[in-house]
């Protein structure tokens, strides 16, 4: 029955991350762009909001219920914010302390963001800026597989927790037998 | 293969433009300075940077190299626009006195190198104009009209109208006649009479912000790309204009460069130059792209054991298959020009060599003499 299970779940990770890797391509056309609403500053308008034509509609791309993807874009920057799956409240606590590790460190990953938006664990925001540093293929192939060594880093968390506290539970009731 | 050069000048390159001879070329890598290449004799070797402009504070938007006059006009983010001449061996900068608070984002010379349009986050356009009293460049703001951020400007071969593209996803056709620098007659046109900051004609064809908008050699058409991956074609520009729009499968495109009246090539985030068409229905159709892609080469196992473990270890971990493609260019084209002399163009031959600059920093020139056989049938 389990085996079943993991390969259901297979079955729908590689369409999932198929549409994403898509997605991205089509959205990752960015350019540089002054900003209209101050002289001399050039901002990610995906941030700022304040000129409706300069966005595009945001896309969101649904795995099942519990883990989604919002692809925000305008002219010249991407937002990207992920829901990580959570089954239990271990994963909850796990994936919140590794991905807050990630996000605050997010000055040398360049592309994260350092809070994730509202409703999601995660969020990487890519600006023309990038683009024109880095490859954009080489960006997307990072940004996906990132989510997929994110389910992966979490289950071997939850495995080493719950083999320690296994350990430590052993070790602790053995002084009473 | 259509790419005849190949030339790595930056890491990224913004816009080129190239003088009259088309041995020198003026190129903004990416940040405040304008930086002009000597064109060597032989395509291998590496062109010999001569000179470098640098006046302005922030990036340089635009640059366009007129070819009677051989003085260059460059726009930059710093709301600023200089326009510098070469006297011995130095480019001296002129103060063009722009009177816009946002940041100039592209700047073309009129045909007859009298005026030069600057388009701006300022939702305005400015024609300039040389006033010998004091020494400057003044300009007449096209205020009206425009709800976002200018793209692209382009002139008429009249040196009367100006089209517009913005991002607002319109692109529009004005009038930038003015009265002392235009002869009386010029203000007659297909649309009767007009006066300067009149806006003639209103394009709402794209669903995506507008960019590249570009006149054929004639006057008679005009083009225009839009980020909803579509390209349009206006023809019989005037009072009763036909269009014709296409949507393409394809990333979208940045910039178009006419041919001749028939032929027409954009290039765009596909890093791959498109031709596109007219027969003499004057239907525009896409026609092909212009460069060979590399397909990687597949690996070759020994057994058949090899083969399908081969198979099995890529079911798991899928790297991009763009990834391993390569075009010329490997980012974003964001300029076309052509590399023909003005005066070896005329209107019953279609330009053959033109140039492409890119977010990857090269500039890459290309030759459709040598064709493949597919467009050997097609005459240009």
């Amino acid at each position: 029955m389990t085996i079943r299970f993991v390969f259901l779940q297979a079955n729908t990770l590689r369409p999932y991350l198929t549409c994403i890797r898509n997605t991205l391509t089509a959205a990752m056309c960015l350019q540089n762009f002054p900003c209209q609403e101050v002289e001399r500053h050039n901002k990610p308008e995906v941030e700022f909001k304040t000129s409706k034509e300069l966005l595009l509609n945001p896309i969101l791309i649904c795995r099942n219920e519990a883990e989604k993807c919002l692809i925000e874009s305008s002219i010249n920057s991407l937002r990207i914010s992920i829901k990580v799956k959570q089954a239990d409240e271990l994963e909850n606590i796990l994936a919140k302390k590794f991905l807050r590790f990630l996000s605050m460190r997010a000055e040398s990953f360049q592309v994260l963001r350092r809070k994730p938006v509202q409703g999601y664990d995660i969020s990487f925001l890519i600006t023309n800026f990038h683009c024109e540093e880095m490859f954009k293929h080489k960006l997307i192939d990072f940004v996906v597989a990132f989510m997929e060594d994110i389910d992966k880093e979490i289950s071997e968390l939850k495995l080493s927790v719950n083999t320690r506290g296994r350990l430590v539970a052993t070790e602790f009731l053995r002084q009473f037998t | 293969m259509a790419a005849r050069e190949v030339h790595h000048l930056a890491q990224c390159i913004t816009c080129h433009a190239w003088n009259a001879d088309m041995s020198m070329v003026a190129v903004c890598p990416n940040n405040n300075e304008v930086h002009i290449y000597k064109v060597s004799e032989s395509p291998d070797t590496p062109w010999e940077r001569v000179y470098v402009l640098e006046k302005h504070e922030q990036l340089v938007s635009g640059i366009d190299w007129a070819p009677k006059s051989n003085k260059i006009v460059t726009c930059s983010h710093d709301r600023n626009s200089y326009v510098w001449s070469l006297e011995g061996e130095e480019w001296q900068a002129t103060l063009v006195i722009l009177r816009l608070n946002r940041a100039a984002t592209s700047v073309q010379w009129g045909p007859q190198e009298n005026k030069f349009a600057v388009g701006s986050g300022a939702k305005t356009v400015c024609v300039c104009y040389y006033e010998e009293d004091n020494n400057w460049w003044v300009s007449k703001l096209i205020r009206k009209k425009h709800l976002s951020t200018v793209t692209s400007v382009s002139w008429h071969p009249n040196n009367v109208l100006l089209a517009t593209t913005s991002t607002d996803s319109k692109c529009r056709i004005f009038s930038a006649f003015i009265k002392g620098v235009d002869a009386r007659k010029d203000a007659t046109t297909v649309f009767g009479d007009i006066k300067f900051g009149d806006e003639l004609i209103q394009l709402d064809l794209a669903c995506g912000w507008a960019f590249g908008a570009q006149w054929s050699p004639s006057g008679n058409s005009l083009a225009y790309v839009g980020h909803d991956s579509s390209i349009h074609f206006v023809t019989d520009v005037g009072p009763t204009p036909r269009a014709r729009s296409l949507s393409l499968r394809h990333l979208p495109l940045r910039d178009v460069l006419f041919l001749s009246e028939t032929r027409l090539v954009a290039g765009g985030f596909d890093c791959n130059p498109m031709l596109f068409g007219s027969e003499k229905t004057g239907d525009w159709e896409f026609i092909s792209f212009l460069d060979e892609v590399k397909l990687p080469e597949e690996p070759k196992s020994d057994t058949l054991f090899a083969a399908a473990k081969g198979k099995f270890k890529w079911l798991g971990s899928e790297s991009s298959e763009e990834s391993t493609l390569t075009t010329t260019h490997h980012s974003c084209i964001t300029m076309l020009r052509p590399r023909v002399p003005l005066s070896e163009r005329s209107p019953d031959k279609a330009i053959t060599l033109f140039s492409s600059s890119g977010l990857d920093g090269r500039v890459v020139i290309w030759d459709l003499n040598n064709v493949g056989d597919g467009l050997a049938g097609l005459r240009l």
